[in-house]
């Protein structure tokens, strides 16, 4: 198993720089694209959801990703400094198809083969998301 | 990501390349408003490159499609990627937006309103 950490800011261009980061470590894992792609769309939502929701894109705060990769799977997890995002998540209302967000955590959900939310000791969202290898679902 | 625009007669065309995000969604929304500003309302955006959308991407084209609805205008999608469109459906966007196979095909459902 090999483990990438990495910590970035509250800041528009922290999700492009994240994506990067990302992206060039599935690619050095070989990583199939099928799941490459599932796996990026997730973390991106877990991410921006941790950006916008839980740290208000406050530049001070901070977003900590964590991810794995094996021959069975990737996993991330993505921890902000918010407070009260679990709460949040729980009582989340489905969009309605004109609404401009509320969408990122059933994609999450749907493309996900695990997917789990927490709360951290300082009250922040502890995300935690698994794409399985050798049972990919169709992005 | 890379916004390429063009007139065609009425329409203007947008051709996306790249991540359409949070910050890229944005982006589009501002060049979006630009149009606006020279009465320019019937928009179609050709999605080929877009090689990754999320959740913010889709709101970013939602918030610009009821834009052009407030102004009488017409926002019409072509060339989504397989995921792209699957996407669409699983979000159920697909009822929504006005989504054609190729831009030809979009740009010549414009004619056809004219002439209808």
């Amino acid at each position: 198993m090999t483990t990438y950490t990495f910590h970035y800011q509250s800041s528009a261009a922290s999700e492009e720089m994240m994506l990067d980061h990302l992206t060039t470590v599935l690619e050095n894992h070989r990583i199939p694209e099928e799941a490459a792609g599932r796996f990026v769309l997730i973390v991106s939502e877990a991410f921006t959801n941790a950006m916008v929701h839980g740290n208000r894109s406050d530049s001070h705060k901070t977003i900590k990703l964590t991810i794995c990769v094996n021959d069975e799977h990737l996993t991330a997890d993505i921890i902000d400094e918010g407070h009260g995002g679990l709460e949040q998540i729980r009582n989340r209302r489905p969009p309605t198809l004109l609404s401009e967000g509320g969408r990122g955590v059933d994609l999450m959900e749907h493309y996900a083969s695990g997917v789990a939310f927490t709360e951290t000791a300082d009250g922040g969202l502890h995300v935690s998301v698994r794409v399985d290898l050798k049972t990919e679902k169709t992005r | 990501m890379e916004i390429v625009l063009r007139d065609e007669g009425s329409v203007t065309v947008l051709t996306l390349r790249g991540r359409l995000d949070l910050a890229t969604g944005s982006t589009l929304k501002q060049q979006i408003k630009k149009l606006f500003e020279k009465e320019r309302t019937a928009v179609h955006l050709n999605l080929a490159d877009v090689e990754f959308i999320n959740s913010s991407g889709l709101g970013a084209l939602v918030s610009i499609m009821k834009e052009i609805r407030l102004r009488k205008g017409r926002l019409t999608l072509s060339d989504l990627a397989s995921y792209v469109k699957e996407i669409f459906e699983i979000t159920q966007l697909s009822h929504i937006f006005e989504i054609f196979a190729t831009e030809d095909e979009a740009l010549a459902s414009y004619q056809a309103a004219v002439l209808n």
